[in-house]
Formats: C-alpha cells, sequence, structure tokens
C-alpha cells in the first residue's frame, strides 16, 4: 500500500450519501461533534503519539480531523461509522505532516528513553518493579523492531477498533489486518517468554 | 478452515478471541477449543501479548496526554466560527447578478463596519476598569495589580501537578479592597483572585492580587479559568514559553484569551 496520503481531509473518498436531503443544524452538530470529541479525543491523540507524532501536531491534527467531521456532517454525508471515518482522516493527515516534515518523526518510545520512570509498574515490592520493568523495556525494544504498518495495526486495535476499521484507516486489505496483529503478536509472545 | 480434520491457525485464534470471525466458524472453532489443550494454550498466549501490549501502549503514552478541557474548548470555539461562516455562506450568492452582487457586498461592508463599531463600544464599556467603588471590574488596574511571578522555569511550572489557587487571608484581602478604593462598597460582591495564577508560577504578593467582581460581566472567573488552564497546557507541552504566557495574562487577560482562543467572546457565551 502507498503511504501517500490525500491532498486534504475533506478530500478523502467518503462513504456514499444517505438519504443527503437537508444539511442537519449547526449547533446540534457542534454538539454533536463535541461529544465525539469527549469521547474519541484520547484515543485518537494516543494512537498519533504511538506513530511518532509530536504531542502539538498531534493536538493540532485531532482539531482538524473533529472541524474536517463537523465540515462533513454539515454536508449531509453519511453518518456510518464515524469512530472509523476520523481515525482514517487523522492518519491521512498525520502521514501528510510527516511528509512536510521531510520523511520522519522522532520516536515517543525509543528503548533509550524509555526509562524505568515512565515504565515503572506501581508494585509494592522493589524486586518485582525491577523485574517488570525490565520485562517491559524488552517489549518495548521488540516493539520497536517491528515494521511500522505492524506497529499501526497493534495500536489502532489497542485504541478499540475493529479489523475492518483498521484496514480502512491504513487502507490494507482485512487479510493483511489479522495477518500482521497475528505476527506482530506472536513476536511480543515470544520476547515475554524469554 | 478444516477444523475437524486439522487445528486452527494462530490467525484464526486471534480473529475468534476478537470477535471477528462469521458465527458458524466461531461455532466451529469454539467446539475444537472445547477438545485441544494445546489450541486454549495458544489462546492464552495470545491473550497475555495483548495484555502486555496493551500495558505498555496505555503506560507509555497516558503521561502524554494533556487534559482534555483546553482543547475541547478550542474545537467549540472554532466549530461556533465555522458553523457562523457557513450559515452566511449558504444562501444563494451566485443566483444574484453582478451589479446586484456587488450592492450586496457594499451594504454588508457598511453593516459590518457599523456592527464592528457598536459592538467595540460596547466591549470598551463593559471591560473598563472600576473608576469608582462598586463597578465590575473585568480586568485588573494596572498600576496596582502589575502581576508578579516567583517561577521562571517550565520546569518549575510543569514539574507537578498544577497547585489549586490558595484562600487569600482576609487581612491581605482587605488591603487589596482598600487599595481599589472599595472598602464602602459590599466586599462580599468580589472575589480576590490571583492575575498571574500559580499554576503559572503566580506569586502571592499583592500586586499579584485584584479583585474580581461577581457581577454581571461576561469575562469572569470562570472564562479565565479556561485561559489559565489554556496557557498552562501550551507552557507545558512546549508551545509557549512561561515568560510570555505570564506577561500576556498580567497586560490583559481578556485580550489573551481573545487571543489564543481565536474568539472574540467567552466560549460559554458562544455555546446554545
Amino acid at each position: 500500500m502507498s503511504d501517500q496520503p490525500p491532498e486534504s481531509a475533506v478530500s478523502l473518498p467518503l462513504p456514499e450519501r444517505i438519504g443527503a436531503s437537508r444539511p442537519p443544524k449547526s449547533s446540534t452538530l457542534e454538539e454533536e461533534v463535541t461529544d465525539l470529541f469527549g469521547q474519541l479525543r484520547d484515543r485518537l491523540l494516543r494512537y498519533l503519539l504511538s506513530i511518532g507524532l509530536p504531542l502539538q501536531d498531534g493536538e493540532e491534527i485531532v482539531q482538524e480531523a473533529f472541524l474536517s467531521l463537523f465540515l462533513h456532517l454539515q454536508r449531509g454525508r453519511s453518518r456510518h461509522n464515524l469512530r472509523g471515518w476520523i481515525f482514517r482522516v487523522a492518519h491521512n493527515l498525520a502521514l501528510k505532516r510527516r511528509t512536510q516534515a521531510g520523511g520522519s518523526f522522532r520516536s515517543p518510545a525509543d528503548p533509550a528513553e524509555a526509562s524505568g520512570d515512565l515504565l515503572a509498574d506501581p508494585a509494592p515490592n522493589a524486586e518485582d518493579q525491577m523485574a517488570s520493568s525490565q520485562e517491559q523495556r524488552l517489549l518495548m525494544a521488540v516493539l520497536q523492531a517491528q515494521p511500522e504498518q505492524d506497529r499501526r495495526c497493534l495500536a489502532l486495535r489497542a485504541e478499540g477498533l475493529s479489523y475492518r476499521e483498521i484496514a480502512e484507516t491504513l487502507g490494507i486489505s482485512l487479510g493483511a489486518v489479522s495477518h500482521l496483529l497475528t505476527r506482530s503478536l506472536a513476536r511480543l509472545a515470544r520476547a515475554s517468554e524469554r | 478452515m478444516k477444523l475437524r480434520d486439522s487445528h486452527p491457525t494462530r490467525e484464526e485464534l486471534l480473529m475468534a478471541a476478537d470477535g471477528e470471525l462469521s458465527a458458524g466458524r466461531a461455532e466451529r472453532l469454539q467446539k475444537h477449543l472445547s477438545a485441544c489443550w494445546e489450541c486454549r494454550s495458544q489462546t492464552r498466549e495470545l491473550e497475555e501479548a495483548i495484555g502486555d501490549y496493551v500495558r505498555l501502549h496505555r503506560r507509555r503514552l497516558d503521561p502524554m496526554l494533556p487534559p482534555a478541557a483546553g482543547p475541547r474548548a478550542l474545537l467549540k470555539a472554532q466549530l461556533s466560527e465555522l458553523a457562523s461562516s457557513h450559515t452566511s455562506r449558504s444562501w444563494s450568492w451566485f443566483d444574484l447578478s453582478a451589479w446586484r452582487r456587488g450592492l450586496v457586498a457594499a451594504s454588508a461592508i457598511c453593516i459590518a463596519i457599523a456592527i464592528g463599531l457598536l459592538t467595540r463600544w460596547e466591549w470598551a464599556a463593559r471591560e473598563l476598569r472600576p473608576d469608582a467603588p462598586g463597578v465590575p471590574v473585568a480586568i485588573p488596574n494596572a498600576r496596582l495589580t502589575p502581576g508578579v511571578a516567583v517561577a521562571t522555569s517550565r520546569e518549575e511550572v510543569c514539574r507537578e501537578s498544577p497547585p489549586k489557587n490558595k484562600m487569600v487571608p482576609v487581612s491581605v484581602q482587605r488591603r487589596v479592597f482598600q487599595a481599589y478604593g472599595i472598602d464602602s462598597a459590599d466586599p462580599g460582591a468580589y472575589e480576590v483572585d490571583y492575575l498571574i495564577t500559580p499554576a503559572l508560577g503566580g506569586s502571592d504578593d499583592i500586586r499579584n492580587l485584584w479583585p474580581q467582581s461577581y457581577a454581571a460581566t461576561i469575562w469572569n472567573a470562570r472564562v479565565k479559568d479556561a485561559l489559565e488552564d489554556r496557557l498552562r497546557q501550551l507552557v507545558c507541552t512546549g508551545a509557549l514559553d512561561l515568560p510570555t504566557a505570564q506577561r500576556d495574562i498580567s497586560r490583559n487577560w481578556i485580550a489573551a484569551y481573545r487571543n489564543y482562543f481565536h474568539t472574540d467572546r467567552p466560549i460559554s457565551e458562544l455555546s446554545p
């Protein structure tokens, strides 16, 4: 699949119109979009951070994605699976931003940065805590060594997306989603056994 | 998938655990699992790997997420702006002939200028500092309350969760009221507030305290709280430096609100 994002969020191929007769009232739409923001903002921002977006860029993209959603609904377009829609738009905006930034983001999850503080387990026993944070560092290293698409699949699934939503967000087939998830979980499972 | 003859693949086990198999396939796989220890143990391994990953994902990223209140307020403001601009565009402008469009545009500009002037006068009147006791105070007197900060670095301010504003001692409150000449008015109508909030490194110094009115001004303490949250978030994410935040809130917090929320009125006023 190509990593090339579309020109803009609103020019994405959108789902078919459902009874696109009269656009809904703006004040109700504003409330609806704000409510959705309340439900999805953390999930979306976490996903964007997990793929290496800096926080400031992530916050801006979340805003942009929800403004695009507002326009999408205001034009009377499909309300089918708005969660999948918003993730897809945010993902494409993130790729676009990455292209503008020269093709790479710093990783927020560099194993060297993954200090004990960040990954410390709140276990009461110091030995357990050390073992747990060592295990997490190992898992982090294994995770970082995985292909980018595998990590995206894992992060999207962890944020509650179905395989179909993941496939649509990343522009890959359903079969590819289950294959990549199985492959990456098997690697993580092997790392835990060591 | 020939579950009767062979074991399911790991992929099928994962799809079953994720509820991604069709009902018929899921049922056959469930039957196989009930008879097969090996496949059950593989399913458990997958579940453990999922658990490990989710813990790692959340523990690594959750501490990086700033509170949602500021971004939510910003979104609401932008949505209001978008909704109003869309409404103004939605009538059939292109149905008009060229000269009519010119006429309408000229009239619209005149009306906009008139409304702008009226609005400015109204807002200027509402934001005036008090020259006499008892006048609602929306922004403090810069001579009496220039704003004083104790913390000067981002690390100092962002190291811990934001401190709550401490109760100002009654004796200090009295001095603030006296300085503002409202000792004869009802002090119960005012709250002595910090100009630069302690969450942005503001000091307890009397030059950082002012009597904020409970009276009917739309620029009230709740609106200022939203600005304080937004500025702290920007400072702690590195998008704004602390001295700029302290300077902007102390010079004219209403102007700062308009600037940082991209709105002319408090967002609570814009909400339906």
